[in-house]
């Protein structure tokens, strides 16, 4: 019991830093893709967060990017392996289409994040704790405090810039 | 622990009468470490409910929103092991996540020209 709560963590901080690492390679903080994400954004600054960490929260809120596309290929190669995962990439493409996205942020984090999760399945992880770990991961950036998460994720992208 | 199990065989055996997806051979009960994971998962999605509850400010609802629609497409997977579950969880996601990109559009004044 207690090595599977380790692999979670393992998995989720695996998850945390390919996602977050992706995110600020395809510069989402830079500015809002749709006008509602840099609503989403206003009102998190409003709360004293950080208006480039908000950016990239309403982003996330908005279509589907790399940490949507972690959790669909965990979901993938838990389902159907290496190939359920590339079936998620496809799915992760479209959706970004739909959502007017004009980047790939999800498409590349769900191609990358596949071979991580068959990586991790190899050295004894199981894939359902991949999918337990980015719903950890996706907590720490949008469920606990934006103030605070949103000040994390503005100093990494000024670092990055 | 034995009777649950029992009775998952049970319904297996139930299944496997009538044609359909879940007679599939891809398919199987989820394991144990599925089962921990889709607790925590729930555990999450009712955490993040209830943030949505308490949170005065639409705007600010829609992140616990996203946190609550990545617990739900786990939880989908986790019990689905099954090629379609994928395409499930996707579908799920990808919606809820167009719903939201509405929702904060058109809260915020509509889409820019």
């Amino acid at each position: 019991m207690i090595s599977s709560f380790l692999q979670i963590a393992f998995a989720a901080i695996c998850c945390w830093v390919l996602f977050i690492t992706i995110d600020m390679i395809w510069a989402l903080p830079r500015e809002g893709g749709v006008v509602g994400a840099k609503a989403i954004a206003a009102a998190v600054e409003k709360t004293g967060g950080d208006l480039r960490g908000g950016t990239m929260m309403g982003n996330i809120v908005s279509s589907p990017d790399a940490s949507a596309g972690t959790l669909l290929a965990a979901c993938g190669v838990y389902c159907f392996g290496i190939p359920g995962g590339l079936i998620a990439t496809v799915l992760v493409y479209i959706g970004n289409r739909i959502c007017y996205d004009p980047g790939y942020a999800g498409t590349t984090g769900c191609f990358l994040a596949t071979f991580m999760v068959y990586l991790g399945t190899q050295i004894g992880i199981p894939a359902e704790f991949f999918i337990i770990g980015m719903v950890i991961a996706i907590l720490t950036i949008q469920g606990i405090s934006h103030r605070h998460s949103s000040r994390l994720l503005g100093a990494i992208w000024r670092i990055r810039r | 622990m034995e009777d649950s199990e029992m009775s998952i065989d049970g319904t297996e055996d139930l299944l496997g009468l009538i044609s359909g997806p879940f007679s599939s051979s891809y398919i199987s009960p989820p394991s144990e470490s599925a089962e921990l994971a889709a607790l925590m998962c729930g555990l999450i999605a009712l955490y993040a409910v209830i943030r949505i509850i308490l949170e005065q400010d639409v705007m600010r609802k829609l992140p616990f929103l996203n946190v609550f629609s990545f617990a739900v497409s786990g939880i989908m997977a986790l019990l689905i092991p099954h090629p379609l579950g994928i395409i499930a969880a996707a579908t799920y996601f990808i919606g809820s996540t167009f719903e939201s990109n509405a929702i904060a559009s058109t809260w915020a004044g509509g889409v820019e020209e």
